[in-house]
């Protein structure tokens, strides 16, 4: 049995999310603050014997705040179980409890933690006139947390991240339309009584940055103990019984001693001398109290491990964090493995970044190898390198979207011969795509190059600002890396980088063409005509997907460059790719010609005879804010980080404003003014198209008007 | 493994309990039935490999659950495993609580009306729709296929239409009674295979006490989980079919075949027949009423002991009472009998009400207990019954066991109805019910007090509980029906809070009850009265001889020292026809003595 769904309803920051889990080893991928601490806890307050009395607990803050008005919404979180059978008998109660019948037989079994408002106030609510708001606000004034009750529920049917399903189970709170129907079958039945789901079920929760070693000196949460205590359930005492004895001598032997018993001796006549016979205590004696208790004992084992030399054992304190941890972490296994013995039926290990734990190879290893039969396992990382240790179809990925977090798995909906092909490409590129708020996906290195410098210095942000990454798939093909990027997949915008290859120079053919020449157009020809496939294969890969766009130079992106109006750039490094001063005066009078055909054509040559990517490089140096931005990179980056905020376009107006200052002292006066205004904007006092009007009128020659003019 | 004293079972007791297969107990009167069973059941406690495993026991009352459950306790042995309880606890709990969502009717939550809430359903519809009838005729009971009205034929289809309305209006405020309990759990043992697959898988053993009062419904729900248990779970039924004196209510002493072929089970058939409880005179004359075909001996301390049984069919009805005083003088008095071992056992609950009047004047020097005396609605599972239990009783270390269980079960019924208890232990519930005290003799108001005294200091308004709510109703206005009625009999001391104590006492008084209701129970001195025919046997049964022959057999096997029977004359019909002595005990042939 393992959990296949976890559903959360206005838990912390979560609105509505469903997370799916498989069998075996699931990663949980979020930055921070993207709600990996709420839903494991999430989990906890239904599995974790350590935080379940929680659950009665929930206050006002564990809402979402998103609601706004809180009261009278309620807080679901819902497991669902698979791989269960009512053929087994070790999981019956378990079932007896939370599995769902269908038809002949269980074929899941869900449980779920309601916080939701007593039938007292469901009643009420179910009184209220249709769109009667100010009844509801009126009612709604008078809820408190008193009025709120923690139910646990099995056998539930309803899809509760369906938003549609909540109105249907709590109400409408915008209509003013509450269900009539107080006791929905759909929520499942109460769990009954006997009902403990921590006898059913082995759940062993490791924190992230826990202290091991002090966890290992507690003896209530040593693990060893666990285990000694675990191995077989009881203590043999016949087996104890020689050891018992042994204990008791030594305990007398210690009495015996001379010098305890002439102490006793001197306590007494001291006592008698003190405060005489009458006040003195009738009996005094000093004893050895070693415990002959099992369990007293027991705590006088430690663990020693030999970490670096061979011959040298040292205790846990002497051990690295990281090999304390890996200590710890193999010890919570051997506990599951016993508790196996002990008959649960389903072990959960879910550990909090393990990052913090261990060594990422390490951890990629114990991961790899931990397959036990009925253990499942849950950690969440925000590290690029573990997320390769996973498959692509156990991970579920967090994304925070203003104050709420969203959850996607990577690969719903796909084949698996799709699926195959993602892993493949995130175990070779070890991607950060999973963690990126939003992506760009290039298919060179003249775009991984060129564009984030770019962006730089024409915007004054950062790609990394931006929270765009840019990621080049170099020759695997766009559309098996942005097939992710879906409703029912990764919800993140991602726009597409490449070039259309239509030809530059006349393709019709003529008689007096050399051979080379004929060579060239029909490879131009060729080129276009493969550019058009591949941009009417794009076009239908985004249509109707709103998180995926396509971009393209008309050309290829070196000769959209120039076309873009930056001639003058590449003609300032041409001395850095030719040496013969004849060739450096034809290139740039090629490059100044202003004829397609010929700038075009030398700037490819210039390319090819460095290399791309070098070229690249060179080229770099010659961006500066003055640069024109290819159109279609503008829209791309657009589509990819959008909204804008308000934040960042004064950050871009700011930014060029102190470029034209810096150009132009004169310009002064103009940047003063223009300051304030930018300072109004961000106070929300003029909106963004007065902004930009005032922009224009300040300095009408700024690269930038013409890009705040498409936004 | 749990292990007894040599000498608490005899060989017949440790070859059933022994038995490694399903069993099937006949146990004559006094034959250590009951120990049997506690000591089955403590034996398979002791034997189950997991703590996913339950063993379950059918017992006819709560009470006889509680007794058990105690019995093994002080055995040792830790009932955390073990269900006991009614077949309609067992319904409730195990089947249409878990499973509600699977059933139409049961979906959307429901409430367990009481028998008392019944009754008056039915009384409203009776005067409404009844053309006649009363609540009485009301009477049904569900089987496998359909329902059975009890009442006379001509009745029946007047009765029929008032059942559909009251079905009806069951339905309509999602609620159930007892008898629906029994049909919707039957109903979803048979719709959805799964429940007896998962419960077959989680019982072990199922043990059945009182067989003989068992309907065919019931085996039905048992059998189906036998069955799904492919043999895991085995059976231990046990019984006296001599004793089925529930066939009204359609309880029946199934066969072990026809059992077998229900449940797929494979039976050990035994028998107990030593009767430890009676002298040997008392034996011989009950044993005039065996249908079976065993032959009962009695083998315990009073076997030699020389009983009186005699017979009067002369006392006119206006001097039973002085008759009744008189044996009651000669058994204490004469004979040394403690007040406690006397029973007084009549046919009808009115008969025993001016019988309760009477002698609580004539003998105010003794007191009175027993079902006919109890102030208020005995309602298992009412939240305050269940609350009253704790708060009438004193706490003593012959009760601990039974409080501390007692403050378990409302700590359940909290959570049930919806109270946060995780504050709430059973000993601090205790704890802040021995703290309360009222000073009203008025019995319902002293109660009303504490329980107004109580929920506050447990930090808790019941008020806003509406489970909470109505049951506390229901509770003090049939309480206050009890009373009221009781007093206009002239029961004066009903309304006394003394009176509301002694309910939950340890045994003391003489005890006056119905037949039915001294089942299982034994007194040195049984004195019986309004053995006529009519009344025992009840003029609706049909077999009367059997049903005649059940009834004495009952009544005289709760005897062990002294048996007293009278056929009181005089009595009249609703016509004008006087009442004659019992058939079936005229025609038998019975040296009776005289007592003087």
């Amino acid at each position: 049995m393992h959990i296949s769904r976890l559903q959360l309803v206005n838990y912390r920051n979560f609105s509505r999310a469903t997370v799916k889990f498989q069998k075996g080893v699931n990663t949980i991928i979020g930055e921070n603050g993207s709600g990996k601490t709420n839903l494991f806890r999430a989990i906890r307050l239904l599995l974790d014997d350590n935080l379940m009395r929680m659950a009665y607990r929930l206050d006002e803050r564990d809402f979402h705040r998103g609601l706004g008005e809180w009261r009278g919404h309620w807080i679901i979180i819902s497991l669902e179980f698979t791989d269960v059978s009512q053929d087994e008998a070790i999981q019956s109660l378990f079932l007896h409890g939370v599995g769902n019948i269908a038809g002949a037989a269980v074929d899941r079994a869900t449980y779920n933690l309601v916080f939701r408002p007593n039938v007292s106030i469901r009643q009420k609510l179910s009184e209220l006139a249709a769109g009667d708001e100010t009844a509801l606000a009126a009612l709604r004034q008078e809820i408190s947390l008193a009025d709120y009750e923690t139910v646990f529920t099995g056998k539930s049917s309803a899809d509760f991240a369906d938003p549609a399903v909540y109105r249907s189970l709590v109400g409408d709170f915008e209509a003013v339309m509450f269900p009539n129907e107080l006791t929905p079958p759909e929520i499942g039945g109460i769990v009954p009584g006997m009902f403990s789901i921590s006898n059913e079920i082995g759940f062993t929760f490791i924190q992230a940055l826990r202290d091991v070693v002090a966890e290992f000196q507690n003896n209530r949460t040593n693990p060893l103990l666990t285990l000694l205590k675990g191995k077989s359930g009881e203590i043999d005492e016949a087996a104890f019984a020689p050891i018992t004895k042994l204990v008791l001598d030594l305990n007398s032997s210690i009495e015996e001693l001379d010098d305890v018993s002439a102490i006793r001796h001197d306590i007494r006549d001291t006592i008698t001398d003190a405060a005489g016979e009458t006040y003195s205590p009738k009996s005094l004696s000093i004893r050895s109290d070693l415990s002959d208790e099992p369990d007293r004992l027991f705590q006088s084992l430690k663990l020693f491990v030999g970490e670096a030399e061979a011959d040298y054992e040292g205790g846990i304190h002497e051990l690295s964090l990281g090999g304390a941890n890996l200590i710890y972490l193999t010890l919570k296994l051997l506990e599951f493995k016993y508790q196996k013995v002990k008959q649960t039926f389903a072990n959960f290990l879910i550990v909090e970044e393990p990052e913090a734990h261990i060594h990422t190879h390490i951890q990629k290893t114990l991961f790899d190898r931990m397959n036990y039969d009925e253990t499942q396992i849950i950690y969440s990382t925000h590290s690029t390198h573990i997320s390769e240790a996973s498959n692509v179809e156990n991970i579920n990925i967090l994304g925070r979207n203003g104050s709420v977090c969203e959850v996607y798995q990577p690969s719903t909906g796909l084949d698996p011969n799709e699926i195959g092909n993602i892993q493949r490409y995130l175990d070779a590129v070890r991607s950060n795509l999973l963690f990126a708020k939003s992506v760009l996906l290039v298919e060179g290195d003249a775009e991984e190059i060129l564009i984030p410098i770019l962006i730089k210095q024409v915007f004054g942000i950062s790609l990394d600002e931006l929270g765009v990454s840019l990621i080049n798939i170099r020759s695997t093909g766009f559309s098996n890396v942005a097939i992710l990027f879906h409703d029912q997949r990764i919800r993140k915008n991602c726009a597409i980088i490449t070039d259309l290859d239509k030809a530059f120079i006349d393709l019709t053919p003529d008689p007096l063409d050399g051979d080379d020449l004929k060579k060239s157009k029909k490879r131009a020809f060729a080129s276009q005509k493969a550019g058009q496939g591949r941009a009417s294969a794009l076009a239908s890969l985004c249509q109707g997907n709103n998180w995926l766009s396509a971009h393209f130079a008309d050309h290829t992106f070196e000769v959209d460059f120039i076309l873009a109006g930056n001639s003058a750039a590449v003609v300032s490094i041409v001395g850095d790719v030719y040496s013969d001063p004849a060739t450096i005066t034809l290139a740039k009078a090629d490059l100044v010609s202003g004829d397609i055909a010929r700038s075009g054509t030398r700037v490819l040559t210039m390319a090819r005879h460095v290399g791309k990517g070098w070229f690249a490089i060179i080229l770099g140096k010659a961006i500066t804010p003055e640069v024109y931005i290819p159109g279609y990179i503008v829209k791309a980056l657009f589509n990819a980080h959008r909204p804008i905020s308000d934040e960042i376009l004064a950050c871009i107006i700011d930014y060029r404003l102190k470029v034209q200052l810096e150009a132009n002292d004169a310009l002064r006066a103009q940047f003063e003014t223009m300051h304030i205004y930018l300072e109004r904007f961000r106070t929300g006092d003029i909106d963004f198209a007065d902004v930009r009007d005032e922009m224009l009128t300040a300095f009408p020659g700024d690269r930038i008007n013409t890009i705040l003019a498409t936004l | 493994m749990f292990v007894w004293n040599a000498d608490d079972l005899d060989a017949d007791q440790v070859e059933a309990i022994k038995q490694p297969g399903s069993v099937f107990l006949s146990a004559c009167p006094g034959s250590g039935k009951t120990r049997t069973l506690t000591y089955k059941i403590a034996l398979e406690l002791s034997l189950l490999t997991t703590d996913k495993q339950r063993v379950v026991a059918i017992t006819y009352t709560h009470r006889a659950a509680d007794e058990i459950r105690e019995r093994i306790e002080q055995l040792g042995v830790d009932t955390g495993q073990l269900w006991i309880g009614t077949i309609h606890s067992f319904c409730l709990e195990w089947i249409l609580r878990p499973y509600a969502i699977y059933h139409p009717a049961l979906k959307n939550g429901f409430g367990v009306i009481n028998a008392h809430d019944s009754e008056r359903a039915h009384e409203a519809l009776c005067l409404q729709h009844g053309g006649g009838l009363r609540s009485f005729d009301c009477g049904h009971y569900f089987t496998p296929t359909g329902y059975v009205i009890s009442c006379a034929d001509w009745k029946r289809p007047k009765v029929d239409a008032l059942l559909q309305r009251y079905w009806q209006e069951l339905r309509a405020n999602r609620q159930i009674d007892f008898e629906m309990i029994l049909a919707y759990a039957h109903q979803l043992i048979s719709d959805v295979p799964s429940i007896s697959i998962l419960l077959g898988s989680i019982f072990t053993i199922v043990l059945v006490d009182e067989f003989q009062d068992t309907k065919e419904i019931q085996y039905g729900i048992l059998g189906a989980i036998l069955k799904a248990s492919k043999g895991q779970a085995r059976a231990f039924i046990v019984g006296d079919p001599n004793q089925a004196i529930y066939g009204s209510l359609g309880g029946y002493a199934i066969t072990s075949a026809e059992l077998s072929r229900l449940s797929g089970v494979a039976f050990k058939e035994l028998n107990l027949s030593k009767n430890y409880r009676s002298a040997d005179r008392i034996v011989s004359f009950f044993e005039n009423f065996n249908q079976l075909a065993s032959n009962i001996t009695a083998e315990g301390e009073l076997k030699d002991f020389a009983s009186v049984i005699s017979y009067d069919c002369s006392t006119n009805r206006n001097a039973l009472e002085a008759e009744i005083v008189r044996l009651i003088r000669y058994n204490i008095e004469m004979v040394g009998i403690p007040p406690s071992e006397v029973c007084i056992v009549g046919p009808q609950w009115p008969l025993l009400a001016s019988m309760t009047r009477h002698l609580v004047t004539a003998l105010p020097e003794y007191s009175f207990s027993g079902p006919g005396m109890v102030p208020f609605a005995r309602d298992i599972d009412n939240f305050w019954y269940k609350l009253a239990r704790i708060i009438l009783t004193e706490a003593s270390p012959q009760l601990y066991i039974r409080r501390n269980r007692w403050a378990g079960e409302v700590i359940a019924a909290f959570d049930l109805a919806g109270v946060n208890t995780d504050a709430i232990t059973r000993k601090s519930l205790l704890r802040v019910s021995n703290g309360i005290t009222s000073n009203v003799t008025d019995g319902l108001a002293n109660l009303v007090e504490c329980f107004n005294a109580m929920l506050p200091a447990l930090g808790i308004d019941y008020t806003t509980y509406p489970m909470l709510t109505e049951h506390y109703d229901a509770f003090v206005e049939s309480s206050q029906k009890r009373i009221d009625r009781l007093t206009a009999d002239g029961v004066d001391a009903i309304a006394d809070i003394a009176t509301f104590r002694k309910v939950f006492d340890l045994k003391s008084g003489i005890t006056v009850s119905t037949i039915h209701g001294v089942k299982g129970a034994e007194f040195e001195a049984v004195i019986a009265f309004g053995l006529l025919e009519g009344m025992v046997p009840h003029f609706n049964e049909s077999d009367k001889v059997a049903a005649a022959s059940k009834l004495l057999y009952v009544i005289g096997s709760r005897a062990k020292k002294n048996l007293h029977l009278i056929s009181e004359t005089g009595r009249r019909r609703r016509g004008s026809e006087l009442y004659m002595p019992t058939d079936t005990l005229l025609a038998c042939s019975f040296t009776y003595d005289l007592v003087t």
